[in-house]
């Protein structure tokens, strides 16, 4: 006990750096914690809503882009006496209006919802059930969206839904009987089927239809019967297959989240590992003491971890409060970039998930004391003598100098070959980008000394004494010195390697629009707002448009296939030669492409589809058409960076063909003949009329699209400047230890006559050095982080090329960025050690 | 004193890596001390007496040679079984008082008893007398940067006999005091450790110091060699 008391009171007698030490461990809990529950919240909610729509289905009978006959269904219920069936029609629906949200439109039969959907049980009242089934456009919504949106049962409402702005009207409240229940239910909009096909504009059309088939025999023996009513384009799916690769779809996104916060907590250990470091070097000489008087090693160990156990679970509970804090903002950042580019997706609330908070905390304890193990290992190794003898220490840190130069050497070795393995996929990317870090975070100190011996006859030259002192300060210390350092370039270098990875996918996409928006103006439906699917214009108005003279057209028609591996992307385009020509080829070529392609009997895929289907040049794809399923072989891979699941292009010609689905939902135009398209506009919106239309040109859809590219990074800015406040907390910490350790030697210069300035000028030039060595060595190791990223893991994660783009300019801010953190970390300790008085610090004390 | 010796050094020899070189400092070093006897070691600064302590604590190991203390090879001992002889054994008094900070003046002195599992109520009272007869009762709850140098030593001569050890290992206990304190503390010496029976090595460059010992030893170019007050040992 009275042991123990020593190490306790230790801590709470440098309550700064215990505070640094705690805030390090919180900052990684925290951010690890957010992007956790940030996933799993975005994760369950995406489970619960395809749970909620997909209910007792076992199995889902899908069709083609415009679905399936609403024939099929009366045949499997009546032809073949089979109740355990109900159709559905699904859309996405905006609200308009500034309480405007994404939702999901499903229209069901209420008579055949009951084997199928748990809130079919909602259509027992009899006077909203009438009002769905009888009153157009009704529809019921969750009592507390509802409320949300300031409805009351009988008001009407105006929605975006399928390319038109129609006014719906609230027919009843749905009522969750829990959360997990409101949390399903809270996307939906539910109405009747026959509602739902006329707000669709599918009448006679359904999106799918879901089954419940008996286990055995019998599910078997009717699988049969129903696969010979299909229509050739229609298929039978489990009901998890389809919301399986929806999520599928998120998997690398969220994954590359996950690492990102990994990251944060990888810095943040540094942190804690630096922390302890300077908290075992601040004792080892009341360690030595302990020692000598008969405290076993085993004793001092168990003290020291106690501590540190202490410091993890005061900064895990921190964090975990922090996280659930920052949790909700990186919610909203990951649910918008999800509904930007995957699929729809609400969430209102954030819970606290259990399974979340204990996974931060186990985290952030055991990081800790992992963090702690190796300097107290260290400090209950070393003999008494030579715990209580610094010089030791700093002799011993020299002499190890090229033993972790070895073991760095090494691990950056073993990291290559990590990632060299292509089966280990995402995670073992990973894995060999953590490997190459600290490998090269073991090559710091010898860095750090090379640094310093380069730089003394230069700030000997240029300070004299002083500038020579702060020189030889950071050789002799380098015990400290390289271990703040350590910690320094791994968070600038992550700061780099990821702006870097960022900046090049950002110059690539541009280069990219370049060859792939090649009209001078584009047009789509006004309606359907942050929506993905755009809704088919009008066929009248395509007709008007397309026969401006002296302007060319492109036709665009873009759907998603349901095939037995999950959705598939088709875009349908009829482009100008030129235009064709002009896509970048990854395999094949344009010219050799253009026939097959033109006629509609081959396709292009992009390079994220050919990546993930492992389908190459002249290999086949299958698409369901209405013929059936029908081989195409590929005609060429484009690189394309709209979509990270892949898309396959067939001519328009080859989509009338197989799919008689006569729709264009986007129209491209070209000024011909060397004309200008300044009046382009004009003539357009003139022949548009009173269609809601959106006329944009290319240089605003280049800014567009790269809008949505820049709030898709948002969340990885938010992890990088978490990153670098860890690392500024860090660097504060090591700096106040060291100085508060050195303060009996810094007084001794003040009592042989150095001014309170020249002290406060040796211990900035030492912070300086620190900084500039930190911010030069960080930029190999970014430089590298970028590599790894650029060519493996998003490799690995989308299939995507991307061109590296070393941007010069975020390298000079790394390195200003690294010397402002460390000459700012300086200034408090600098200024606390200049001020103390000598005597004081002169008296015999720790 | 009994006849028996209680320490024994047999051709001890110890060496230091200092930069590039090997310094030798103990060079087949013997002697023996007997069963209460007080042994002050004199030398040059340097010449190796802190490590003869070292040696005699276990805290190092000699190069080559046996140590043994009560006829225990304690230079033969893993390193647990020097620290728990250490514990139970030796008491240990360093020129810079050496105090736990984060303890209280009490804490510091029931700590060796905590250690060895004798923190009984008696042992308690025994502990907080003996602070009482270095006049030091009332800063029981003191941390040690509330006491001036002389209250610091006269805590830790305390806490070197608080559990009773066979041996006394004193490194320069007046090297930081005044004189005056010097003298304060070199009395609690005669009247704490003489009654006790402890045996005492001690480190000193004073020759007042030197003058209450029953033997001085020199080290002279790694070996040791008896002395006199009178032979210029003290520098």
């Amino acid at each position: 006990m009275i042991l123990m008391r020593a190490g306790l009171r230790n801590l709470l007698r440098h309550p700064w750096q215990t505070c640094l030490a705690v805030l390090g461990v919180a900052l990684g809990v925290a951010v690890v914690t957010a992007v956790d529950l940030a996933n799993e919240t975005s994760h369950r909610a995406f489970q619960v809503a395809a749970q909620t729509v997909a209910g007792r289905a076992t199995h889902q009978i899908l069709g083609g882009p415009q679905g399936l006959p609403e024939e099929l269904y009366r045949q499997i219920r009546v032809t073949l006496g089979f109740r355990g069936c109900a159709p559905v029609v699904t859309s996405e629906l905006r609200l308009a209006g500034p309480g405007a949200a994404n939702l999901q439109l499903v229209g069901v039969d209420p008579f055949a919802e009951p084997p199928i959907r748990a809130f079919s049980s909602q259509f027992q009242n009899g006077q909203a059930l009438a009002a769905l089934m009888t009153q157009p456009g009704s529809v019921l919504l969750l009592r507390q969206n509802a409320q949300r949106f300031g409805l009351k049962v009988g008001d009407s409402f105006q929605a975006e839904v399928a390319g038109s702005r129609r006014r719906l009207i609230l027919a009843g409240l749905l009522e969750a009987e829990d959360e997990l229940e409101r949390l399903g239910l809270d996307s939906l909009v539910v109405a009747d089927i026959s509602t739902a096909q006329e707000l669709t504009g599918r009448v006679g059309r359904l999106s799918r239809i879901d089954l419940v088939l008996p286990e055995g025999a019998g599910g078997e023996r009717l699988l049969r019967e129903l696969r010979g009513l299909l229509p050739p384009e229609a298929s039978i799916v489990t009901a998890g297959a389809n919301a399986g690769a929806l999520e599928q779809m998120t998997r690398a996104f969220r994954l590359n989240l996950t690492s990102l916060s990994l990251l944060a907590l990888v810095v943040g250990m540094f942190l804690i590992y630096n922390t302890m470091v300077f908290s075992v070097i601040r004792r080892r000489r009341l360690i030595g003491l302990l020692r000598a008087v008969g405290v076993t090693r085993r004793e001092v160990l168990v003290q020291l971890m106690g501590e540190a156990l202490l410091v993890g679970i005061a900064g895990t509970a921190a964090g975990l409060v922090l996280g659930v804090i920052l949790g909700q903002e990186l919610t909203r950042l990951v649910t918008r970039t999800i509904n930007d580019l995957y699929f729809v997706l609400e969430v209102r609330r954030v819970p606290l998930l259990p399974g979340t908070l204990v996974k931060g905390a186990l985290l952030g304890v055991l990081a800790t004391l992992a963090a702690a193990l190796p300097p107290a290992l260290e400090a209950t190794g070393a003999p008494p003598r030579a715990v209580l003898a610094r010089s030791f220490l700093e002799a011993r840190s020299r002499r190890l100098m090229p033993v972790a130069l070895g073991c760095g050497l090494l691990m950056l070795l073993c990291g290559g070959g990590m990632l060299a393995v292509e089966s280990w996929g995402i995670p073992g990317s990973f894995a060999g980008l953590f490997a190459l870090i600290v490998g090269y975070a073991l090559l710091v100190p010898a860095g750090v000394v090379l640094l310093a011996r380069l730089l003394r006859p230069i700030l000997g030259a240029l300070f004299g004494v002083i500038g020579r002192m702060a020189c030889r300060g950071v050789l002799v210390s380098l015990s400290r010195t390289g271990v703040a350092t350590a910690a320094l370039v791994v968070a600038v270098s992550a700061t780099i390697g990821v702006g870097i990875m960022v900046g090049s996918f950002r110059t690539t996409v541009q280069h990219w629009l370049e060859s792939w928006l090649r009209a001078d103006y584009y047009l789509t439906s006004a309606l359907g707002g942050e929506a993905r699917r755009r809704p088919p214009l009008d066929p009248a108005l395509v007709r008007r448009l397309s026969g401006i003279p002296g302007t060319g057209v492109s036709l665009t028609r873009r759907v998603s296939l349901a095939t037995p591996g999950g959705p598939l992307e088709l875009f349908a385009v009829e482009i100008p030669r030129s235009t064709f020509s002009s896509y970048r080829f990854k395999e094949g070529n344009p010219e050799r492409a253009w026939d097959g392609f033109s006629r509609g009997g081959a396709v292009l895929i992009s390079e994220p589809y050919a990546y993930r289907h492992r389908v190459h040049l002249g290999e086949p794809v299958v698409l369901p058409t209405r013929f059936g399923p029908r081989s195409f072989p590929v005609a060429g891979v484009v690189y394309d960076y709209g979509s990270d699941a892949g898309i396959v292009m067939l001519s328009r010609t080859g989509y009338l063909a197989f799919f008689g689905d006569a729709s264009v939902d986007g129209i491209g135009f070209y000024a011909m003949g060397g004309g200008s398209a300044a009046g382009l506009p004009a003539r357009i919106l003139a022949l548009a009329g009173e269609s809601r239309v959106r006329l944009v040109s290319n240089a605003e859809l280049r800014r567009a699209t790269i809008a949505v590219f820049d709030r898709t990074f948002a969340i990885t800015g938010v992890l990088r400047l978490l990153t670098m406040v860890v690392a500024f907390v860090g660097i504060l910490s090591a700096l106040m230890a060291m100085q508060v350790e050195r303060a009996r030697e810094l007084a001794v210069l003040r009592a042989l006559g150095l001014t309170p300035a020249q002290v406060w000028g040796v211990i900035s030039g030492e912070t300086f050095i620190i900084g500039l060595a930190a911010g030069l060595l960080s930029l190999p190791l970014g430089v590298l982080q970028a590599l790894v990223l650029i060519f493996v893991v998003n490799r690995r994660s989308f299939g995507w090329t991307m061109e590296p783009y070393l941007n010069p300019e975020l390298m000079v801010q790394a390195v200003l960025l690294s010397l402002a953190a460390a000459l700012l970390a300086g200034v408090y300790p600098s200024l606390r050690i200049a001020r103390l008085q000598p005597a004081l610090a002169l008296k015999e004390e720790e | 004193m009994t006849d028996a010796p209680l320490v024994e050094l047999q051709g001890i020899t110890k060496s230091y890596r200092e930069g590039e070189r090997e310094r030798a400092v103990l060079k087949d070093a013997s002697l023996t001390i007997s069963r209460g006897e007080w042994l002050f070691l004199l030398g040059r600064s340097g010449s190796g007496k802190s490590t003869l302590l070292n040696l005699l604590s276990g805290i190092d190991l000699p190069d080559s040679g046996e140590i043994l203390i009560n006829g225990k090879p304690v230079s033969r001992l893993g390193e647990r079984e020097r620290t728990m002889f250490r514990r139970t054994r030796i008491g240990f008094i360093f020129q810079s008082y050496n105090l736990i900070p984060t303890l209280t003046v009490a804490e510091n002195l029931l700590l060796p008893l905590e250690l060895i599992g004798a923190l009984s109520r008696d042992r308690k009272v025994e502990a907080l007398e003996l602070l009482d007869q270095v006049g030091l009762a009332d800063r029981a709850g003191s941390y040690p940067d509330r006491l001036s140098g002389g209250e610091q030593q006269r805590v830790a001569i305390v806490r070197a006999l608080v559990h009773r050890p066979l041996l006394v290992l004193a490194d320069e206990p007046t090297g930081n005091l005044d004189a005056e304190t010097g003298r304060e503390v070199l009395d609690l010496f005669q009247h704490l450790l003489r009654p006790s029976g402890a045996t005492l090595v001690l480190v000193t460059h004073s020759g007042e110091v030197a003058a209450l010992a029953d033997r001085l030893v020199s080290i002279k170019e790694g070996r040791l060699v008896p002395t006199t007050l009178g032979s210029g040992a003290l520098v």
